[in-house]
């Protein structure tokens, strides 16, 4: 059962920094991960600061430059289904669909899709594992079938997110605001390893909030997909997914972004199989040595190893749709 | 508990009173063996349908219960006075508080290892205290405020850990529980002496837990001595029994209503210490008291299916024809139970002719929660071993799966003496279901590229399914014609009430309508056996239509004195008695002065006891067709069917979603499903929630699916000719995915559940040898 903590609904999002200010206080969009970590102990908050009422943060619209906003508050289900996002940044529409489950997708936000904690079953539960400030990743000596293979330090969680790795593909940046103001972020550079830092996972600073993700007009012959492979057909996370997105040019690949899901603590860029690809035409040969390349760097734990080959299998298969 | 031990039986059954005629087999039916919709499914689907877990009271309580959070502790202190000063909280139960001393986890020879609050937990979930309090909330912050100090031990979660020298011990006496004398027939040396080819494989079942939709627990209130209990269970006779023995208070003054259960696949067989927990703090506060258990604390301790390791070794002539059987199964049944290997090797001593037969099971105790019965205890476990080898044995032996499956049927039940079964349908499932799945066109088909297909079948029999005594139903006819069936067996979703009052409607002619029914209360049923072991139908349903028979005999009676008719002449149809002879002869219900004086025609019906000298078991045969990406080891079932032996189908509307239940439990066994414990670390279940227990969802389960019902019109089983479809529906279905993986991919995968990982893992062990890593 949840323990007691207050609630507040923000008015605008300056509104919203301003509440947020407050120690022990969380910034609370659709909920649907927050609350049960509360519930399971994983997290704790006195005080919850909700966004719902914040208008300025929905939406999905045109921007000036011919790219997209998408508001934070986005559902992931009005992702899925925007005519622009299916159109014109395919990875994206790709990931939204096939995040969690339908009831999830309805109020699950784009903001909390991007900014959740990883799953990790020893996170999760009743251990104080280095990502709770511990001095342990209980996944070392431990069952470690769906922890990383790649940037594991300490930590070797996976990141969950299927937005992120489409959007970071497709070259899209973060707004941020904060009491010191609004800062822009490419999503690139979003995300924080545990060489760095084991007990976070973005650059959003307690007291920030991500306001906004915007998307650069696609140049001309942009192509993208997103492929995820999970344990079963619904409600559940990666095991490993890749998206993939090329600028094709006269036949030959201009330039290619390849960003893995599920094998590291990050949304991980292997820039060895973009190398493999920029350049080349898209054939059968291509596609081989571009997916041995996105993984030829993995580093397999005692039971993950599968994951060496699931990942080259889906940069493959990804592959394989666009050419 | 052990599995088994209470939902059927195995020898001299205990026996009730029996109808003086025995009623012949229906020929032609109007109302039994139509699909008829659940008489409750308005109630169901609208939400009105009251189960125990919506169950609120006046003044009603709320309890949560600490559990531990080590695989293997010693509770060293407990502090309770911060929570006990806590807002809302009405009383803490911990060990040492009066009614507290109940004994727990008896074994076979009657000694309990634990008691309630034991301090000695072995397992991650065991009970430590619990907090009443008017809300939910205040229960929880209270139980989060009680200070415990844990002397944590050294654990073991895994059978083969637990077996080696040096283990922790679990249990004082060791870990190791002596192995019964293995089952002998035959001589299993000479018959692999005489095979032409021998196939010998070890493979791993999951260990799964059930993880019904209702979570456990109840409701419990006390009026006077009186105690009455709103329970989620499959049994109100089990619990009633459990209720009065850990409290000591006469079976007269416990009432256990259980009119809705939402799932119990077996963990609900029996209740748990959360009915004694919500009775005891009902009894002290004077108020009533609800329990129901968390997720987390389920998946923790209210049962699962035990994970399996089985060798097993099969030897056949050249023409196909099984000559021996050799079969070792490893499993646990937790820190308690001493099982974790029944049934499993069930089918491979019983499911094919075969003369030479040696079946061995080794136990152990873990630091984890007890088994319970899980849908077929055993036999998916020993289907995937059995169904798995007989297919290497076809690959082979160059024989077609069902060729030689059918080489090998048995008419006698090899394990009990060779007596004959009532009725097999094994065969015609095999060779029906090929036909209507297209067996011989799918199986030759076999598309090239990186996501290839497969089609493989498998056989699967039920040890149960028979029914038989006890059962007693009461079926009454009020004089305006409608009717009333009282039994006390509980509806686990299966549709009892459903084919109970279609036996009723199809013996007395009264519309389904004007049929209520009362069910599932011990205050106002009679005795009847928790419903499990694919016994409910064939249990329940020639009681049902004892006494509808009776009340018919009455009633005919009274009419032909009234009318000046023989009785054999009468019939009662739309409220009216008619004589089949002479229309005009005909008298409408409530005008027969005899009945109209008495107001109410009762009948009793009993179950006889089952034929002597006979087995009888359900059969199934299931085929699937499969996809397997080989670039990411995913397996998709793309198509499934299922064709069963049940006998006699009450309902086929029913029939088919449970089949169809029981298969996707099947595909969650074979695909999805596994507990995973903190092995060599923690020892906790890192799986105690349905995000990281990966049921199957409906994504997992194919939208063409089908049932062949095979119906061997068995006159002799019971006076239904019906025979249980619950458990069969799951038994072989893993297996037919895995043999359809096979021949899809050319792998044999031996472990379930075939999740990508092992798929790509065995597609990485073929292609490495060659050199070939990087390929497609």
């Amino acid at each position: 059962m949840l323990p007691a903590f207050a609630y507040v609904r923000a008015r605008s999002v300056g509104q919203a920094v301003t509440q947020l200010a407050a120690k022990g206080t969380r910034v609370h969009a659709g909920g649907t991960d927050l609350l049960g970590c509360m519930r399971d102990g994983v997290m704790a908050a006195d005080r919850l600061v909700s966004l719902g009422a914040v208008d300025e943060l929905r939406g999905i619209s045109a921007t000036s430059d011919g790219g997209l906003r998408l508001g934070a508050m986005a559902t992931i289900a009005e992702i899925a289904s925007n005519a622009t996002v299916k159109e014109r940044y395919a990875a994206l529409a790709q990931a939204a669909a096939v995040v969690a489950s339908p009831q999830l997708r309805n109020q699950g936000t784009l903001g909390g899709n991007l900014c959740q904690r990883p799953r990790c079953w020893y996170f999760r539960g009743e251990y104080h594992c280095a990502r709770k400030g511990g001095d342990t990743c209980y996944a070392i000596a431990g069952d470690n079938r769906f922890h990383a293979i790649f940037g594991g330090s300490g930590c070797y969680v996976v990141h969950p997110s299927d937005t992120a790795p489409a959007l970071i593909a497709l070259g899209a940046s973060a707004r941020v605001q904060g009491p010191q103001g609004t800062r822009t972020v490419p999503l690139d550079a979003f995300y924080v390893g545990p060489e760095k830092d084991a007990t976070r996972e973005t650059v959003v600073a307690p007291g920030e909030i991500v306001t906004e993700v915007l998307l650069p007009p696609p140049a001309a012959g942009s192509k993208s997909g997103y492929r995820k492979v999970r344990a079963r057909g619904s409600w559940d996370f990666a095991l490993a997914g890749a998206a993939i997105a090329l600028v094709i040019e006269s036949g030959k690949v201009k330039t290619a972004r390849v960003v893995l899901s599920g094998v590291a603590p990050i949304p991980w860029r292997v820039p060895a199989a973009e190398a493999a690809l920029a350049g080349q035409k898209l054939e059968a040969r291509t596609i081989t040595r571009a997916a041995a390349a996105a993984v030829a760097n993995a580093e397999e734990m005692d039971q993950n190893g599968y994951k060496v080959a699931l990942a080259r299998g889906v940069v493959q298969s990804v592959l394989e749709v666009l050419a | 508990m052990q599995p088994g031990d209470t939902y059927y039986w195995e020898g001299p059954l205990p026996e009730t009173d029996q109808s003086d005629t025995t009623p012949a087999p229906w020929k032609d039916t109007r109302v039994v063996g139509k699909p008829i919709v659940r008489v409750d499914a308005y109630d169901r689907v609208s939400g009105s349908a009251t189960y125990p877990s919506d169950v609120t009271l006046p003044d009603m309580l709320h309890v949560a219960v600490l559990t531990c959070p080590h695989a293997h502790a010693l509770v060293t202190r407990l502090d309770i006075a911060k929570a006990e000063g806590m807002p809302g909280v009405r009383v803490v139960l911990k060990d040492g508080l009066p009614g507290t001393d109940i004994p727990w986890f008896g074994d076979r020879s009657g000694k309990f290892a634990s008691r309630l609050f034991d301090p000695h937990c072995r397992y991650e979930g065991e009970e430590v205290a619990a907090v009443a309090a008017d809300t939910i909330y205040q229960a929880w912050d209270a139980v989060r405020a009680i200070a415990v100090e844990y002397d944590v031990r050294p654990n073991v979660v895994d059978v083969d850990d637990a077996l080696k020298p040096g283990a922790p011990a679990v249990r004082d006496g060791g870990n190791v529980i002596s192995a019964p004398k293995p089952y002998e027939r035959g001589d299993i040396a000479a018959g692999f002496a005489s095979a032409d080819v021998v196939v010998e494989h070890t493979l791993h079942t999951p260990c799964e837990l059930q993880n019904a939709i209702e979570p456990h627990g109840c409701v419990a209130k006390w009026d006077g001595p009186r105690l009455t209990v709103w329970e989620s269970t499959q049994g109100v006779y089990g619990v009633q029994g459990d209720l009065a023995r850990w409290l000591k208070i006469p079976l007269a003054n416990v009432r256990v209503i259980g009119h809705y259960v939402g799932g119990g696949f077996g963990a609900k067989l029996s209740s748990g210490k959360y009915a004694a927990i919500a009775a005891l703090i009902a009894r002290k506060t004077g108020r009533p008291a609800r329990l129901f258990l968390t997720r987390e604390q389920i998946c923790r301790s209210m049962g699962n299916r035990p994970a399996n390791t089985i060798t097993l070794k099969a030897g056949a002539k050249k023409d196909g024809t099984l000559v021996a059987l050799q079969s070792k199964v490893a499993g646990s049944g937790g820190a308690y139970s001493e099982g974790g290997t029944g049934s499993a090797d069930f089918v491979i001593r019983e499911l094919y002719a075969c003369p030479n037969v040696r079946c061995e099971n080794q136990s152990a105790y873990i630091n984890a929660g007890p088994e319970r019965p899980f849908r077929a205890p055993g036999h998916p476990q020993g289907a995937w071993a059995l169904e798995i080898v007989m297919d290497a044995l076809a690959a082979k032996l160059g024989m077609d799966p069902i060729a030689l499956r059918l080489k090998n049927i048995s008419t006698v039940s090899q394990v009990r003496g060779g007596i004959p079964y009532t009725s097999t349908g094994l065969a015609q499932c095999l060779t029906e279901g090929a036909k209507a799945f297209g067996w011989t066109d799918a199986r030759a088909k076999r598309p090239a590229g990186a996501v290839v297909r497969g089609v493989g079948v498998a056989a699967g029999m039920w040890q149960a399914g028979a029914g038989g005594p006890p059962a007693t139903v009461i079926v009454k006819l009020f004089s305006d014609g409608s009717a009333h069936l009282n039994m006390g067996a509980s509806d686990i979703g299966c549709g009892t009430k459903t084919w109970g009052a279609q036996i009723v409607a199809e013996e007395l002619n009264v519309p389904i309508e004007r049929i209520s029914i009362e069910h599932a209360d011990t205050a106002t049923t009679q005795f009847a056996t928790p419903s499990g072991g694919s016994k409910t139908v064939p249990t329940e349903s020639p009681a049902i239509r004892a006494a509808a028979i009776e009340v018919k005999e009455q009633l005919l009676k009274m009419a032909a004195d009234h009318l000046q008719v023989p009785a054999a002449d009468l019939e009662f149809r739309d409220g009216e008695v008619i004589s089949s002879k002479d229309a005009t002869k005909r008298v409408a219900v409530g005008r027969i002065p005899a009945f109209g004086r008495r107001g109410l025609i009762v009948g009793v019906g009993y179950r006889a006891p089952n034929p002597q000298g006979k087995a009888i078991n359900p059969f199934a045969a299931q085929f699937a067709e499969v996809e397997v990406d080989t670039r990411t080891g995913e397996v998709r079932v793309l198509r499934f069917l299922a064709a069963h032996d049940s006998g006699r189908i009450l309902n086929p509307l029913t029939f088919r979603n449970q089949v169809f239940g029981g298969v996707t439990m099947g595909i969650g066994f074979g695909l999805t499903e596994e507990r995973v414990m903190d092995r060599g670390q923690l020892g906790k279940v890192l799986t105690a929630n349905l995000h990281d227990y990966k049921m199957p969802t409906a994504l997992d389960v194919p939208a063409d699916k089908a049932v062949v019902i095979v119906d061997p019109q068995d006159t002799e089983c019971n006076t239904t000719g019906a025979k249980g479809v619950g458990e069969p529906a799951t038994i072989p279905t893993a297996p037919a995915i895995a043999n359809a993986v096979y021949h899809a991919t050319g792998l044999r995968l031996l472990d379930a559940p075939m999740s990508p990982a092992r798929v790509l893992a065995a597609l990485s062990a073929r292609t490495a040898p060659k050199g070939q890593k990087g390929r497609a």
